[in-house]
């Protein structure tokens, strides 16, 4: 199969990631998109590894993984400690910081 | 290679900084003696100068940063011998008049004062264009300081910031323009990376990159001068800063941008030099006649002294960009003359608002020789001095500027002549207004002071000595001015090419 | 198949080392109940830890060190000079951060164990990013930089602001990451390898048609703008530095950026060196959005944190000057800006801290008003720091300006030199405020009952003297001065490391 497909794929699934990192509010929300990003790159890599006939994509691939389930977990550890603060879940209501 | 200029250039930081940490009442006097040294350092060096020898004397010549090509290199010849006497001269006198008086926080003001002067040292001295360019700006951060604390406290930090901004918008484009210069010569001529401006001497660069830099620089010493149109940051300047600051900052600041023309425009950029010599002389013909319409028509006193400034040193650029040798020598010997006037004429200013109930507007004084002959006296000299009447040092000088002017375009030196008449009509005028006349509202005539009189009668003293003496600045400066502008003048009058070829060449 | 395992060059590695074991051992010591322990004895081992790194960087310089070879293909991490270079900037900024944190309410809310343990191993990070010679290496040095200090902008964990900024920064930081990420794996297709040799021989015959290649070029170039503050990927910036503890954002503001800088260079000099006609004026082109974005938007700004973060934003964009030009010369130029923009800036850093201690003000430009007269060994300092930022002579700004201006004059870009003294301009009234604010304006009487609530740091221990944020303070300021009148070991120093790279 071509490889162009699974480009094509991965670039969709990053421009999805993309546009709901910018239009959606929920910060759950947002880490979810920021997640098909990075999987989308994965994809990417993967493919790229097939058509190269080596192993450094995957290699790559897996330790994206890792990476990613780190950058969720400071996510998730700070949403909650915002929601101990009682602050509202919506990143449009963040306006402590502004100028 | 000798350490004295090293010598002479840090004496007056170290001195300041010494006197900002000594205990408040010695401070001061610390402060003073260093100045003292540095002016008698001064004096040594004008009567130790080789006239008839060529090229630098003194001369230190260190690698500073390998890597960049700049050296520390300082050195005195015919352009910067009298100004740095000139320095020395009006910064002693400034730090007595500072020591003179009370203010707050003295400890900062006399390091800032003394950072002040060897930064304008070294500007003077520096022989290495990135050792000048640093030197140049430096030398306006202290008078951000010394403005900023203690001016006027409602507008002093507007107009300082101001004209901080205002200045260095010229000299930052000097520092492109001149690291472009350095990368580009030493593209062109093959050789390592350099900054000493013998160096750069030797490559001629083409003239479309000579004019780009020559607009840089020139945008950099205009507003320095200032020149008009580039004279915005002037009036408010000149009203914030107290006056003994001010004293040099007219005196001193200015002639540097003057003598940065010569050191580096004209030799290094002879093509542009010629390129845009009509258009330096319009803008020096402008400054001459708007500075001296506008000191005839304010009042502010202050200010009257500020535009005779801007018509002053439109005759020294004439002088510069008349690319003669008389021009050039002219140009050095007024920027000189001027200094030497405009500072006693603020000691006077300070005096007469004193009588005047602290205005230093013309229209609340008048009548202040009345009971004050001595004083009457000292400003009469350095009016008379100002408007250039025969017998003073200032007519030798425009008179030297005017010859250059007429060897090379002599309709702007037919208008320009008009600028001396002229001076006479401001310069008579704040005489009279502020000495003669009907007495002010609050002014009180009083004879000068004693310490008026320890600051200002020697000033008045070298104003005299000069007038009798040109010969002092004058041979010493002709062969350096003649050497600055010999390559651009042989481009701009190739019919006296003959000429020029008979004057010595290095 | 038998399998070899990667030849390690452990003498190479150990600044790394020292970084990493110096954080587990920090974050065991935290655990024990002594108070005297965790609040003394554990910054004191962070100190340790970073003086260690230094101390061994020292040692292995000039070795040019290539760690973690495995059989038949290159290293993938590479200690020469610009790698080291970045180690003496990360450590001493880390030194300063921790001196400044000391007494900090941050470590104390986090846990003191965890939060220099944080610090460390976000050095760790930068250290490697910046000798990352594989993709791989660099994403992985980019993350394990930017986790912890998502972690330490939170770390404040009680005060509303500091959590904002830590989330912004998390959701920010890891888009940019992404889009890194999504460049990098474009670079590996178009080239087919992940080491940056492997990649240059890849990239040399495609230059300027591929589109796989110029997009993750691209994008790569995007994904270290974020980390960079270079804009329009800059927003972050202000509202990250100004919601972090000010410690924290002192290390975010000097040490990402030298991490941030030295990957770039390294990833577009050496990998991608053929393309250099294609992505150059891109570079240019974003260096002077920068500088005019990040100066203006410093105008108006109230917040000292606020306004050295868009001073930030203006000096990536100088720093972008020598990264443009592709010499040798251009990368010492860059070096070098960034050892002179670690000192300047940590020396303002331990000022607005120790106002924030002293005043009721914050960060706000009110709490240094008149602090010429009252202290001025605080105001000495972030004068010079300010002049310096400016670009004013006698300061190592000056010098460092006039190096990054010289490199890109040399290298044809005349026009980008003119961009950053118009740059140096702006700077001026904004500068030149913070100045005037010290030395020209009284104090402002703290009006008790009126007066904001006491904000980050601000606590009763404050009252004692602060002797650690003066060391900082002045030592930074006597460096920035030192620097800028003998400058030629920094020079030696930044020659060595651009010559490090294999460029003319």
């Amino acid at each position: 199969m071509n490889i162009n497909w699974y480009l094509a794929v991965s670039a969709l699934v990053f421009c999805i990631g993309a546009a709901g990192v910018l239009v959606r509010r929920n910060p759950l929300v947002i880490l979810l998109c920021l997640e098909l990003m990075l999987n989308a790159a994965n994809l990417a890599l993967i493919a790229f590894s097939r058509m190269h006939g080596n192993g450094d994509g995957q290699v790559f691939a897996v330790i994206v993984m890792v990476v990613a389930a780190c950058e969720v977990c400071i996510g998730l550890g700070i949403v909650v400690a915002m929601y101990r603060r009682r602050l509202p879940i919506d990143v449009d209501e963040m306006r402590e910081l502004h100028g | 290679m000798t350490i004295h200029l090293s010598i002479l250039l840090w004496l007056p930081a170290a001195a300041g900084l010494l006197g900002m940490l000594a205990p408040r009442a010695l401070g001061r006097w610390i402060a003073v003696a260093g100045a003292a040294l540095t002016f008698a350092y001064t004096v040594v060096l004008i009567a130790d100068f080789d006239t008839g020898a060529r090229g630098l004397q003194y001369v230190t010549d260190e690698t500073w940063i390998a890597e960049l090509g700049i050296h520390y290199k300082l050195g005195v010849d015919g352009l910067n011998l009298m100004l740095v006497g000139l320095t020395g001269l009006l910064f002693l006198a400034s730090f007595v008049w500072l020591a003179l008086t009370d203010w707050e926080r003295p400890g900062q003001m006399v390091f800032f004062f003394g950072l002040a002067e060897s930064s304008v040292l070294g500007a003077l001295l520096a022989q290495d264009l990135a050792l000048f360019v640093l030197f140049f700006d430096l030398m306006l951060v202290p008078f951000f300081f010394l403005t900023g604390i203690w001016g006027p406290p409602a507008t002093r930090i507007a107009a300082i910031t101001k004209l901080f901004i205002y200045t260095l918008v010229g000299s930052l484009l000097m520092l492109t323009a001149a690291i472009a210069l350095g990368v580009l010569s030493a593209q062109q001529g093959g050789g390592d990376l350099t900054f000493v401006l013998s160096d750069l001497a030797r490559v001629r660069l083409s003239e479309g990159t000579q004019q780009w830099i020559f607009l840089c620089f020139a945008a950099a010493f205009l507003v320095k001068m200032p020149a008009f149109p580039l004279h915005g940051w002037m009036p408010d300047g000149y009203r914030n800063m107290p006056l003994p600051v001010l004293a040099v900052f007219s005196g001193v600041l200015s002639k540097v941008a003057a003598y940065g023309f010569l050191r580096v425009v004209t030799p290094l950029l002879p093509d542009a030099s010629v390129h845009f010599q009509e258009l330096m002389m319009l803008l020096a013909l402008a400054s001459i006649l708007y500075g001296s319409a506008m000191a005839f028509t304010t009042t502010d006193v202050r200010l009257v002294l500020g535009y005779s400034s801007v018509a002053q040193l439109g005759f020294i650029v004439l002088g510069i960009f008349s690319l003669q040798g008389d021009g050039a020598q002219g140009a050095i010997f007024q920027a000189v003359n001027h200094g030497l006037v405009v500072a006693p004429a603020f000691v006077v200013v300070a005096a007469l608002a004193l009588r005047a109930g602290g205005s230093e507007d013309v229209r609340d004084m008048g009548g202040l020789a009345f009971r004050a002959p001595v004083l009457a006296a000292m400003f009469l000299i350095v009016t008379l001095a100002t408007l250039a009447m025969p017998g003073s040092a200032n007519f030798v000088g425009e008179f030297l500027i005017l010859f250059g002017a007429f060897n090379s375009k002599i309709a702007i030196a037919i208008v320009a002549f008009t600028g001396v008449a002229l001076a006479s009509v401001y310069a008579l005028r704040l005489f009279i207004r502020s000495m003669h006349n009907r007495v002010g509202a609050d002014a009180v005539s009083r004879e000068l002071t004693l310490r008026e009189g320890v600051v200002l009668v020697p000033l008045v003293a070298v104003v005299l000595f000069f007038a009798v003496y040109p010969q002092l600045a004058l041979d010493r400066s002709e062969r350096a001015a003649t050497q600055s502008v010999r390559v651009a003048g042989a481009l701009a009058h190739p019919e006296e090419t003959r000429i020029a070829q008979e004057q010595p060449t290095p | 198949m038998k399998h070899e395992a990667p030849n390690i060059d452990w003498a190479g590695l150990s600044p790394v080392i020292a970084l990493l074991g110096g954080a587990i051992v920090v974050l065991l010591a935290g655990l024990l109940r002594s108070r005297l322990v965790r609040e003394r004895a554990v910054p004191f081992l962070a100190i340790v830890a970073f003086g260690a790194s230094l101390g061994l960087g020292i040692w292995q310089w000039g070795e040019d060190a290539q760690v973690f070879i495995a059989k038949g293909s290159q290293a993938t991490l590479a200690f020469d000079e610009l790698t080291l270079m970045v180690t003496f900037i990360v450590a001493v900024a880390g030194i300063a951060t921790v001196l400044l944190s000391w007494r900090a309410l941050a470590p104390r809310e986090a846990a003191h164990g965890e939060f220099y343990a944080l610090l460390l191993t976000s050095a760790a990070g930068m250290v490697a990013m910046a000798g990352a010679q594989n993709l791989v290496t660099l994403f992985l040095g980019l993350e394990l930089l930017s986790v912890p200090l998502y972690v330490l902008c939170a770390t404040e964990m009680r005060r509303e602001r500091s959590l904002e900024s830590g989330l912004k920064y998390l959701i920010i930081g890891s888009t940019g990451s992404a889009v890194f990420l999504y460049g990098l794996a474009l670079i590996y297709g178009a080239t087919g390898g992940t080491d940056l040799r492997e990649i240059a021989t890849g990239a040399a015959g495609e230059a300027g048609g591929d589109v796989l290649l110029l997009t993750g070029i691209g994008l790569t170039i995007v994904g270290l703008g974020f980390k960079a503050s270079v804009a329009p990927f800059h927003q972050w910036t202000p509202d990250g530095y100004e919601g972090a503890p000010t410690p924290v954002t002192a290390f975010m503001a000097v040490a990402t950026k030298a991490a941030a800088f030295g990957a770039m260079l390294r990833l577009l000099d050496v990998g991608l060196i053929d393309a250099q006609p294609d992505w150059a004026p891109l570079l240019a082109i974003l260096a002077t959005i920068t500088i005019v974005v990040g100066n203006v938007g410093a105008l108006g700004q109230s917040s000292l944190k606020r306004l050295l973060a868009w001073s930030s934003v203006a000096q990536a964009g100088y720093l972008l000057a020598g990264v443009v030009v592709a010499s040798s010369l251009g990368v010492s130029a860059t070096v070098f800006y960034l050892a002179v923009y670690t000192m300047m800036n940590l020396a303002a850093f331990a000022v607005i801290v120790a106002r924030e201690r002293e005043t009721p003000w914050g960060d706000d430009i009110a709490s240094v008003a008149g602090i010429g007269v009252s202290r001025p060994a605080l105001a000495w300092p972030l004068t010079i720091s300010m002049l310096s930022l400016a670009g004013l002579p006698a300061t190592a700004g000056f010098i460092g300006k006039f190096y990054l201006i010289d490199a890109a004059v040399d290298g044809g870009y005349t026009w980008l030199g003119i961009v950053i003294v118009i740059g140096s301009m702006i700077s001026l009234a904004y500068y030149l405020r913070v100045v005037a604010a010290m030395w020209m304006r009284a104090e402002v009487a703290a009006v008790s009952a009126t007066a904001q609530p006491r904000l980050a740091g601000a606590d009763p221990e404050a009252e004692r003297p602060q002797w650690e944020l003066y060391l900082v303070a002045i030592a930074a300021g006597a460096a920035t001065i030192f620097f800028g009148v003998i400058p030629s070991p920094l020079f030696d120093l930044a020659t060595a490391a651009g010559r490090s790279l294999g460029l003319l």
